[in-house]
């Protein structure tokens, strides 16, 4: 378990997402990266990005919010997700980066089910098909 | 009449048969080409996302060293995340974009789909020049022409509002574009890009990548102002 939380962290450490519409920079800290466990209480598979937002509690118990921004619903359809792929009342694991404006704002690199099991994955950075559909590759 | 058609049929179909079979087998390597014999560039193609044409990435190769001016090198930063706030990309980071481009040829003229953004662009190839006195434009002008089997696309005409690529790299309205598109088989295009701007660079610099036909792919529904929560919420500003 250790191993993968250290390799989540080197993953999140090295591959820094690239968005298509803004620059990553604008936003981002991308020196800032941290993990979220929470629930999914809604999901936006909307334009130009997909949003979803996630209640985490911290050491205390008290429940804060996050919003997290995922790569655009066109090329996480190609990646053979759909919008119910991530659902409210999902417990995830984020990894990802801090907004620079100190808000609950994240761009989410990683998002982890409890298996283990990745979803949505494939940011903008990334239009190959993972896995599935390798005609013309 | 008719008989004698019928019976020129029958003779001439084994004939026929051997024919399509050479044809499928030589469509495995050759390229598919418009009736007026120049290579056919149509259909949806994957590229490299160019985030940055100064690296090397998957299917593409950047210019380490950009030559910048003393005017590039103060340009560096961009104020001002245009994109961010849904206006055109620009010509160059349209090819750049991560999301399919399907190229649409006629004899006159190839169009150009990109489904970022869901906007499109004209390259011109019945031996127009550019029009004299262009108004600056976010895209530019392009006339395209064929040097045997490659298409050599130039473009000006750029307004100074955009970047390069998402990186940020700078531009003047004196930016001059000119690509190579080269179908190398039924399933690749060879692809190059060089960069001339006296204004932000000293001497052209290029990019070099391969694009991937993807038959299974269509152009889908991508726009900018949905949920543009950065902007909306003041994320960037």
């Amino acid at each position: 378990m250790k191993s993968a939380v250290l390799a989540a962290c080197a993953l999140a450490l090295t591959a820094i997402p690239v968005l298509a519409h803004h620059s990553f920079a604008a936003e981002y800290e991308a020196n800032k990266p941290l993990t979220l466990k929470g629930t999914v209480t809604k999901v936006e598979w909307l334009n130009p990005h997909v949003w979803f937002y996630i209640d985490v509690k911290d050491d205390s118990g008290a429940v804060q919010h996050w919003q997290c921004e995922a790569g655009p619903p066109n090329m996480l359809a190609r990646n053979g997700w759909r919008k119910d792929s991530l659902k409210p009342g999902d417990e995830v694991t984020v990894n990802g980066f801090r907004a620079k404006d100190g808000t609950n704002t994240a761009n989410a690199r990683d998002v982890l089910l409890p298996d283990g099991k990745k979803v949505f994955s494939g940011n903008a950075d990334d239009a190959a098909p993972k896995g599935g559909n390798k005609s013309n590759e | 009449m008719r008989i004698r058609i019928l019976l020129a049929c029958v003779l001439l179909w084994p004939a026929g048969v051997f024919a399509q079979n050479a044809r499928a087998n030589a469509a495995a390597t050759e390229i598919p080409r418009m009736p007026d014999g120049k290579p056919d560039l149509s259909g949806v193609w994957q590229r490299p996302f160019v985030a940055d044409m100064s690296k090397n990435a998957r299917d593409q190769q950047g210019e380490p060293n950009l030559p910048y001016t003393d005017w590039a090198k103060q340009h560096l930063i961009e104020e001002f995340d245009y994109s961010a706030h849904c206006l055109p990309l620009g010509y160059t980071r349209g090819i750049n974009s991560p999301m399919p481009v399907e190229m649409v040829q006629r004899p006159d003229r190839i169009v150009l789909l990109y489904e970022m953004n869901n906007t499109f662009h004209e390259i011109f190839t019945d031996g127009r020049e550019h029009p004299k006195d262009l108004d600056p434009s976010w895209s530019g002008h392009s006339v395209g022409k064929w040097d045997g089997d490659t298409l050599v696309v130039d473009t000006v005409g750029f307004n100074d509002k955009t970047r390069i690529d998402t990186e940020g790299h700078p531009h003047t309205e004196a930016l001059h574009v000119v690509e190579h598109f080269r179908r190398t088989d039924p399933n690749h295009l060879a692809y190059d890009v060089t960069i001339t701007d006296p204004g932000a660079y000293t001497k052209p610099w290029k990019n070099v990548r391969t694009f991937t036909l993807r038959r299974d792919w269509e152009i889908m529904e991508y726009n900018c102002e949905e949920n543009n929560k950065e902007v909306n919420e003041g994320h960037i500003k």
